[in-house]
C-alpha cells in the first residue's frame, strides 16, 4: 500500500450539468389601507399569478403588513436574503424588482475586479513552485 | 433479459404500497386517506390506527455468518419499533416548498410530490419503512455508486485501489452529498413531527436507540491488522473502503451529513423507479458527476522512487535513472534544480526542487501520476450507454489495466 488516497469533496459548479436557480423564495408584503401599496395591490391581483407560473422553482408567499410600506423579500440558497421596498411604485416597476430579486444569486454586491474566476490551476503556472501567493508551498 | 422489457412502474407501485399488504392502497393515496381521517375526526390516534394497523413482521432473513462475527447491516432496521411520528398535518401536494423543489431540480413529471416528500423523511424521523426513505436510499445509493464507479474505471483505468476509493468518496461520499442537498436549497427541520412542512428534511439528531447502519456490506469480525491490504476492503467495507461499524459501536448522534446523503440517494432511487434508468443516469450525471474534482490531487505517495523502479521492471522498461537537467543558484539561498527521470533514452518525467533529492522525488511523483492518470478520453462510451435495443454491435471494449504496481 504505497499510494494512499486523500479524502476530499468535489465542488459544485452551478450551470455545468444542472442549473439551480439561487432564489428559492419570494415574499410579497402589502398593506390594504396605505396609498404606497396601491401599485403592489394591483400587482398582486393582476401580475403575480403569471409571474409565479413562469417561475415554478420559486416558493411565493403573500402576506399583509398593515400600516407599512410594501416590500419584496427574496431568500437565497446561500442563506442570505434581500429585501426591496417598493413603495409608490407602479406594477411594471414592481415586476422589474421581482425579476431582479429572482435573477440575483444572493451574494453581497461587490465590484468585480477580475472578471474570470476559475477553480482550475493557472495554465501559465505560478512563478515559483515553492512560493504560493497564499503561503503553504507546493505539495508533492 | 433486456432492460427495456422491465416494467419499472410496477416495481415502483409495489414499493410505494406496503409490501406485505397488497390489498392496501398505494402510499400516496393512503396518505390522503390518513389526512382525511385525521382532519375529520381531529384525533391523532385515529390516524395512528390507520397508519399502524399492522406491525411489520420480523423479516425472514437467514444470517448464516452471524456466528463468525459477520453480519448483514440491514437486519436491525427490520425489527419492530414503536411508531415515532404521526401522519403529517399538511399534504405533500399542498406544500409550496415541495413544489418549488420539484421544479428547481427539473424532476420528471412522473415523479409525484408524495414520493418526493417521502425521500425527505429519514428513518430516524419515522421508523416505519413504508413511510421513510430507507429503501429508496438503498436503491439510489447503488445506482449512484454504479454510475460513478463505471465512469471512473473507464476514464481512469489505471487508478490504484486506494485512489479509486478516494475518488468515489469525493464524488458520492456523505460529505459531498450533503453539499449537493444543501445546494439544492433543501433545509432541515429543527425536529421531526407532524406539523413540519413536507418540504423540509426531517431527521432526529439524537436517538436513544442505536441508528441502523446506512451502507451495505459486511462488518468485519476479525482483528484490525488484517486490514493492511486493499483487496479485502472490496469485500468487507463500504463503497469508500471504510470499515462498517459493528452492532454495538454505531453512533447515537445522527449527523445532518447522513440525513442529507440518504435524501439525495433516495431521490435518485425514486427517479429510477418512477421514470426509469435513463433519467436516473442523466440526473446522476448532471448533479453529481458534473462536480469539479482534481483527481491528481488525491495521490499521496510513500516511496515514489521505489514504486517507479518496480513499474519499470514490470513493464520491461530500462531501470529509471534521475539526471540533472539544469540548475541555478547552487550556492545561493534559493537554489533550483531541474531533474529528469530517464529510462534508457526516454525521458519519463521531470521535476524541480530546492535540493536534488527533492527534485528527484518530485520527478518520480510526476512520472507515476502520468502513468496512473492515463485516460483514453473523457467521452469514452460506458457500459451503461449500451442499454436498450440495437446497440449491442457498437460496443468497443474498454482498457482494463493489469493492476497496481506494489500492493
Amino acid at each position: 500500500m504505497v499510494v494512499q488516497g486523500i479524502k476530499v469533496a468535489t465542488t459544485g459548479r452551478n450551470g455545468v450539468g444542472a442549473f439551480i436557480l439561487q432564489c428559492k423564495r419570494l415574499e410579497f408584503f402589502y398593506c390594504d389601507w396605505a396609498g404606497s401599496s396601491k401599485g403592489m395591490n394591483t400587482f398582486l391581483r393582476t401580475n403575480l399569478q403569471k409571474f409565479a407560473k413562469a417561475n415554478p422553482a420559486i416558493e411565493i408567499l403573500v402576506s399583509p403588513r398593515p400600516a407599512r410600506h410594501p416590500v419584496i423579500r427574496g431568500h437565497y440558497i446561500n442563506g442570505r436574503e434581500k429585501a426591496i421596498c417598493v413603495k409608490n411604485m407602479k406594477e411594471a416597476q414592481i415586476l422589474q424588482k421581482a425579476e431582479l430579486l429572482r435573477d440575483a444569486n444572493g451574494e453581497k454586491l461587490r465590484r468585480v475586479v477580475k472578471p474570470v474566476k476559475s477553480v482550475n490551476d493557472s495554465v501559465r503556472g505560478i512563478w515559483s513552485p515553492y512560493h504560493k501567493p497564499g503561503g503553504g508551498g507546493m505539495h508533492v | 433479459m433486456s432492460i427495456k422489457g422491465l416494467r419499472l412502474e410496477r416495481w415502483s407501485g409495489q414499493l410505494l404500497a406496503a409490501p406485505r399488504h397488497r390489498s392496501r392502497a398505494p402510499c400516496c393515496i393512503r396518505q390522503q386517506q390518513q389526512y382525511l381521517a385525521s382532519s375529520t375526526t381531529r384525533s391523532i390516534s385515529a390516524s395512528h390506527a390507520v397508519r399502524y394497523s399492522a406491525v411489520p413482521k420480523q423479516d425472514e432473513f437467514v444470517d448464516e455468518d452471524a456466528e463468525d462475527g459477520l453480519e448483514l447491516p440491514l437486519e436491525e432496521e427490520h425489527q419492530p419499533k414503536p411508531p415515532t411520528s404521526t401522519a403529517p398535518t399538511k399534504l405533500p401536494t399542498e406544500s409550496t416548498k415541495l413544489a418549488a423543489l420539484h421544479a428547481r431540480l427539473g424532476l420528471p413529471k412522473k415523479l409525484p410530490l408524495q414520493t418526493l416528500a417521502r425521500t425527505l423523511i429519514d428513518p430516524s424521523a419515522d421508523s416505519n419503512p413504508d413511510f421513510n426513505n430507507a429503501q429508496l436510499s438503498q436503491l439510489g445509493g447503488s445506482i449512484i455508486s454504479y454510475h460513478i464507479s463505471e465512469w471512473l474505471l473507464v476514464t481512469y483505468p489505471r487508478l490504484p485501489m486506494s485512489v479509486l476509493f478516494a475518488a468515489s468518496y469525493a464524488y458520492h461520499g456523505p460529505q459531498t452529498l450533503q453539499l449537493v442537498g444543501r445546494e439544492w436549497g433543501v433545509d432541515c427541520a429543527a425536529a421531526p413531527g407532524p406539523e413540519v412542512d413536507p418540504g423540509f428534511l426531517q431527521f432526529e439528531r439524537t436517538t436513544q436507540t442505536p441508528m441502523a447502519r446506512r451502507s451495505i456490506g459486511l462488518a468485519r469480525g476479525d482483528k484490525d491488522y488484517y486490514r493492511r491490504g486493499m483487496s479485502s476492503r472490496v469485500v468487507y467495507d463500504d463503497d469508500f473502503g471504510d470499515t462498517i461499524p459493528k452492532k454495538g459501536e454505531s453512533a447515537k448522534i445522527l449527523s445532518p451529513e447522513h440525513a442529507y446523503s440518504s435524501f439525495v440517494k433516495a431521490l435518485v432511487g425514486s427517479i429510477y423507479l418512477h421514470s426509469g434508468s435513463k433519467p436516473a443516469k442523466a440526473f446522476v450525471k448532471q448533479h453529481i458527476l458534473s462536480r469539479h474534482l482534481q483527481i491528481n490531487r488525491l495521490f499521496q505517495f510513500k516511496d515514489p522512487e521505489r514504486e517507479l523502479a518496480r513499474l519499470c521492471a514490470r513493464e520491461g522498461f530500462e531501470h529509471p535513472v534521475a539526471r540533472l537537467l539544469s540548475e541555478t543558484g547552487r550556492h545561493s539561498r534559493t537554489p533550483v534544480f531541474l531533474v529528469g527521470i530517464f529510462s534508457g533514452k526516454d525521458k519519463l518525467g521531470e521535476g524541480s526542487g530546492a535540493s536534488q533529492p527533492e527534485a528527484r522525488t518530485r520527478a518520480a511523483v510526476q512520472t507515476l501520476k502520468a502513468w496512473y492518470l492515463y485516460s483514453p478520453g473523457k467521452d469514452v462510451s460506458l457500459p451503461s450507454d449500451m442499454e436498450g435495443e440495437g446497440k449491442e454491435g457498437e460496443w468497443e471494449p474498454v482498457h482494463i489495466d493489469i493492476g497496481e504496481i506494489i500492493h
